[in-house]
């Protein structure tokens, strides 16, 4: 039998780590380069600036993450997250009530704006057992078209000033807002890792079947799971709104891809079952420190967009490899 | 997106079926627009619902598109315009080669087309055998204005960048050509020009880093006002209020900032009579009016201060 | 044992077409192979036996390029062999009918029967008419002349996609071809069937592998037996000169006690736990749907011929898939399912056919697939207990006898013999009442076979009822107090323990109760 000196959770945030570590390599790798060819790049300041860019996108590939483990894709999150701040701009900029209530009141609209948006990707794709990538494309375009609408497509302005003030407050060098995101990531790994309901999501990725057939409630698990999506979309619209001041209809554009491309640079699989927000967290820094370096290098804007285009493409063939090996 | 465009396609020719031309009077003059999703767009479509409603004396149908390069949507507007056989077509073009052909056949079917906003491409126009007058601001000027009153602001010598537009847009090309004409005349330090795609998030990380490689760089040329929101931000949050930014379209977000003293100036094209002035235009053409030459500028100015 | 183990450099006999000494492949620290040796003479049939993890699968899969070995010869008609790849091992004449379906569901019978080499006409565009005669000819050759060659392989059953597979590797001209475990998921009639095929292409002279767990079909149809045991050949025998307790005594080497065949001493049943009155699933034919009670203390067999409808009816009763009319009682009261999760708190527990797909989640740990139905034994507060789940998952292990390195390794990792016994541990967890499994042995090895046996006696022993769905007879007779069987979905007779006799089931299977199975199996055979 097995032997029983194995101190399981420890042993498995081991395993996750080893698991991670050609992501981790990867992006030292990036690091060492770039650290050669800019003489700004490891500044303080720089480093603050990779941490508040990759901020947005970390928000969005963790909720992706969910639903990319139990096999589905959300392509609507740029959409949702426009949407979510065009209404939470909305409320926050009403008049007759005070900085607080207004901020409350901003981040109520948003995050349910975004988590009933993820709620009807769930519902939709989960009960008439549709692919979710043309779910959540309807919803992307309902999204937009819902923020334009709301909007009037214009760029809502004005904000309380604790609110500017939290998008752009650092704590020793590190942005706020990415220590919010970080913890967003920690307390996903925690559920993913350590709950029956992260441990069924993994299980419905692999084989839905079976997770149906040992009674547990598969069509709630997915809903949640979109949910979450949408509710970090909605999150996303918030730090936005504070980092920028403004809430625009058409912020978000193409976001869905950054934060679908964290997730699997990350080692998460398209297909589902397998994969670790520790690996986003590491896909969203290869992908915001590889924007950042190639500027700094002063490459052209073109060819920036083919090399991020390459390291996602040898990201996805390393990782199939990786899986190839650990399996054997 | 494919579905996106076949989606805003089927929804602009619904929207055209359900409305036949009726024997009538009042000329009817169909507008052309381009992303009702950009601010500046949706002004100027609400400025010309206005104008005919105003006027009474023509009815407008208006169709707009998802988004900045959509052209394809486009061309299938001007066709269904000209099976319905309007008077006059308006349009703004997504593409400054690709409507060029459909726009021909528009003239040839008799329908008078007024060409507002964006230049048709002289090579392409020259190449089909197209004449056709240009109604619309001088986006090169104007991006020299700004780059002027920068460059009056920093002396020669100041170290800029350009934050560019969509780089396939021809308004991208041709604020970013003013800006350059500014720098050539003035004699500024360009140190780096790259596209944040006309997005505010985008903007600010790009700025961010740009910042970080030049330290020593005093103003900003954005070639929108979305861009440049960014920007600030960026500045603000880096703690820089010694550099300059200037943007274009004036809208409202950014007049807080240039009052404060955040921005330097922006250019504003009256987007909300462009439209509308252009349809005038085409309105007296098919009174029987001369024909429009050449480029028939409409006015700007620079905000500032 | 001496004299049973093969010589180290047997000299190839002129009529040996393949000859294998001392194959080995190791996958990181596991010996698969180690040392195998054996040939293959043109023109017989020839069994490969073993328990599962014994090394067959392997051997095949060197043989039929999928990998290399790491040591040792094959020479296949007197020159050295190596494929590369499979397709290198089809271009020297080796075909293999693989125990996992290499079909593509959604394309026609004929597309997969002609998918290495699609005829074409004189465009170069695909010739449909000649594919479809192709395949027909193909398709008739083994005797399946009630497929339409057009259809979709979805739409077939789990017995016609093996059998179409098997027609695909026939078509081509093959001097050797390897059949891994065909008739795991046939029934006898189509055994049968295949029997005769296979003996007529040995008549043709080509060398025929047959790997299968059942020792009455080697003793059918094969002229040969190399026994396989822990990676290593043990012997290799005529059919004539051994006998079945010999080979099962090579294979496990010991002998199997009369676990296999043991007569059970009659239970006497308890209450009903279990009462179909009427019971319709969605594919059933009949209004009428089906009735039947199940006792406390009990092992009901449902026995019938593929698509008779029980796997069906089963997942009828855990609501797996929908009912359509007719009532469930549980303990004498009615009880309405809506999905699983009711059936499973009602202390139903289901083990379902196809445990790849329906069973197991594979990429998982052991402990997780234990632990997968009592989640609420494992957490708190929705948080996982890590040690409760470990101490759940070994205490399965250690009852079933479960052989694992460590129940963190995933679940794939296993045999198919000890992955059957996870699914079951993952159900035993819960401590079902009433528990159905659907082919509870398919595919995997007559050890295991025979724990998983001593495991349902001994729950029936302990008051658990049990209804069991099964196509192999002699574990039906085995196990069963009652077997009840089944034909186009309605029970056609039920026959008590005294009673068991494999003709008198076999007569109500085919649904008539007064011709000779026999004579109907023969006609079939004849064509």
């Amino acid at each position: 039998m097995a032997s029983p000196t194995t101190a399981t959770p420890k042993l498995a945030a081991l395993r996750s780590l080893i698991n991670n570590a050609g992501i981790g390599l990867a992006l030292l790798f990036l690091i060492v380069i770039f650290s050669f060819s800019s003489e700004y790049f490891l500044t303080a300041n720089n480093i603050t600036n990779i941490l508040t860019q990759i901020t947005i996108n970390l928000i969005l590939a963790v909720g992706m993450t969910f639903v990319i483990l139990i096999g589905g894709i959300d392509l609507s999150v740029g959409s949702v997250m426009a949407f979510a701040a065009v209404v939470a701009g909305k409320a926050i900029t009403l008049p007759g009530f005070g900085d607080t209530e207004l901020i409350l009141l901003a981040c109520v609209a948003g995050l349910g704006v975004g988590m009933i948006c993820g709620l009807l990707n769930g519902v939709i794709s989960a009960y008439w057992g549709l692919p979710s990538f043309i779910i959540t494309l309807g919803m992307l375009n309902i999204a937009r078209g819902a923020g334009l609408q709301v909007s009037n497509a214009e760029t809502i302005y004005a904000f309380p000033l604790a609110f500017e003030e939290f998008g752009s407050m650092l704590i020793g060098g590190v942005p706020v807002v990415f220590i919010v995101a970080l913890v967003m990531t920690l307390i996903a790994w925690f559920v993913l890792n350590r709950t029956v309901f992260g441990r069924l999501l993994y299980g419905i990725g692999n084989n839905e079947e079976a997770v149906r057939l040992a009674g547990h409630p598969v069509f709630w698990y997915k809903v949640i799971a979109f949910s979450i999506s949408g509710l970090a979309a909605g999150f996303a619209a918030i730090i936005y709104m504070a980092r920028l001041n403004i809430a625009s209809p058409i912020a978000g554009i193409g976001f869905e891809l950054n934060a679908i491309a964290a997730v699997i640079i990350g080692g998460t699989s398209l297909a589902g079952g397998r994969g670790s927000v520790i690996g986003t967290l590491l896909g969203a820094f290869i992908i915001g420190v590889l924007a950042n370096g190639l500027i700094l290098m002063g490459l052209s804007d073109f060819l920036r967009q083919m090399i991020t285009g390459v390291v996602i493409i040898v990201a996805v063939i390393l990782d199939h490899y990786r899986a190839k090996y650990s399996a054997s | 997106m494919t579905f996106t465009k076949i989606a805003a396609s089927a929804a602009a020719a619904i929207a055209l079926l359900a409305a036949p031309v009726m024997a009538q009077d009042k000329p009817v003059v169909g507008l052309v627009m381009k992303s009702l999703a950009n601010e500046f767009f949706q002004n100027m479509m609400e400025g010309a619902e206005a104008h005919a409603a105003q006027r009474g004396d023509y009815e407008l149908r208006a169709v707009g598109m998802q988004n900045e390069t959509d052209f394809e949507s486009q061309i299938n507007a001007v066709e269904n315009f000209i099976t319905q056989g309007v008077d006059a077509i308006v349009i703004a073009p997504a593409d400054s080669k690709a409507m060029v052909r459909p726009i021909k056949k528009a003239i040839a079917a008799g329908i008078t087309v007024v060409n507002f906003d964006v230049a048709l491409d002289a090579d392409a126009k020259a190449q089909q055998g197209l004449e056709l007058a240009f109604v619309g601001p001088d986006n090169r000027g104007g991006a020299k204005m700004a780059g002027d009153a920068l460059a009056e602001a920093l002396g020669a010598g100041g170290k800029v960048v350009i934050i560019e537009g969509n780089p396939s847009a021809d308004n991208a090309t041709q604020r970013r050509l003013g800006f350059e004409d500014a720098v050539a005349e003035h004699s500024l330090d360009l140190l780096d020009s790259r596209t944040a795609h006309w997005e505010t998030e985008e903007a600010n990380q790009v700025f961010s880093t740009m910042l970080t490689a030049h330290p020593d760089l005093q103003g900003v040329m954005a070639a929108n006002d979305s861009m440049a929101i960014g920007v600030v931000k960026a500045l603000e949050n880096a703690g820089r209020s010694d550099i300059i930014v200037v943007g274009f379209d004036a809208i409202p977000a950014v007049l807080p900032m240039i009052e404060d003293g955040r921005m330097l100036a922006s250019v504003d094209q009256f987007g909300q009579q462009m439209a509308a002035n252009a349809i005038d235009l085409a309105l007296e053409v098919v009174a029987g009016g001369p024909e429009l030459e050449g480029w028939v500028t409409t006015p700007i100015e620079l905000v500032t201060k | 044992m001496c004299s049973a183990v093969p010589d180290p450099n047997p000299v190839a006999a002129p009529d040996d077409i393949l000859t294998v000494t001392g194959l080995k492949k190791h996958f990181g620290g596991v010996r698969a192979l180690d040392g195998a040796s054996f040939s293959l003479r043109r023109g017989e049939i020839h069994a490969l036996v073993g328990e599962n993890g014994a090394g067959k699968s392997t051997l095949i899969k060197i043989l039929s390029g999928v990998f290399p070995h790491d040591a040792g010869q094959i020479t296949l008609n007197g020159a050295p062999y190596r494929p590369a790849s499979p397709h290198d091992a089809k271009a020297s004449g080796l075909q293999v009918v693989h125990q996992e379906f290499n079909l593509l569901q959604h394309l026609s019978v004929a597309e997969n029967i002609s998918i290495e080499a699609m005829p074409r006409n004189r465009f170069g565009l695909l010739n449909r008419p000649e594919m479809n005669r192709r395949a027909r000819v193909a398709l008739d050759a083994i005797g399946l002349s009630d497929v339409d060659v057009r259809a979709p392989v979805s739409s077939l059953g789990i017995a016609h996609r093996q059998l179409v597979e098997i027609a695909r590797a026939l078509q081509s001209d093959s001097a050797i071809l390897i059949l891994d475990e065909p008739t795991a998921t046939l029934t006898e009639r189509e055994t049968t069937r295949l029997f005769d095929i296979v003996t007529g292409i040995r008549d043709r002279g080509v060398t025929v592998v047959f790997v299968t767990h059942y020792l009455d079909e080697v003793f059918a149809i094969c002229d040969r037996v190399t026994v396989f045991r822990s990676g290593e050949t043990i012997i290799t025998e005529n059919i004539p000169d051994t006998t079945p307790q010999n080979i099962v005594r090579n294979m496990v080497g010991r002998e199997l006690e009369a676990q296999m065949g043991a007569a059970t001493a009659a239970r006497i049943p308890g209450d009903v736990a279990l009462s179909l009155k009427g019971l319709r699933v969605a594919s059933d034919p009949n209004p009428a749907g089906v009735s039947l009670d199940l006792h406390y203390g009990e092992i009901l067999g449902i026995a019938g011929l593929v698509g008779a409808g029980r796997t069906e009816l089963l997942r009828g009763i855990v609501a797996a898939d929908p009912v359509l009319s007719g009532t469930l009682e549980c303990n004498g009261s009615a009880v309405h399912f809506k999905d699983p999760r009711d059936a499973i708190a009602a202390s139903i527990a289901f083990v379902t056919e196809d445990r790849k797909d329906e069973g197991l989640i594979l990429d998982m740990p052991i402990a997780a697939n234990i632990a997968l139905a009592s989640m609420k034994d494992i957490s708190r507060g929705g948080l996982l207990r890590f040690a409760r789940e470990q101490q759940i998952a070994e205490e399965g292990g250690a009852r079933l006898r479960l052989k694992c390195g460590s129940v963190r390794d995933p679940a794939s990792s296993l045999s198919g013999g000890n992955q059957q016994k996870v699914v079951l541990a993952k159900w035993l967890a819960r401590n079902p009442r009433i528990l159905i499994l659907d082919e509870p042995t398919r595919g995997i090895d007559v050890g295991a076979k025979a724990e998983i046996y001593a495991i349902l006696r001994d729950l029936a022993a302990q008051g658990v009822a049990l209804l069991i769905v099964s196509s192999e007879l002699p574990e039906l007779t085995n196990l069963s107090d009652r077997i009840m069987v089944m034909a186009n979905h309605r029970i056609m007779g039920t026959v008590h323990r005294p009673d068991f006799t494999e003709e008198g089931i076999l007569n109500l299977a085919y649904g008539q109760s007064d011709t000779s199975p026999i004579a109907d199996l023969q006609i079939e055979g004849a064509r």
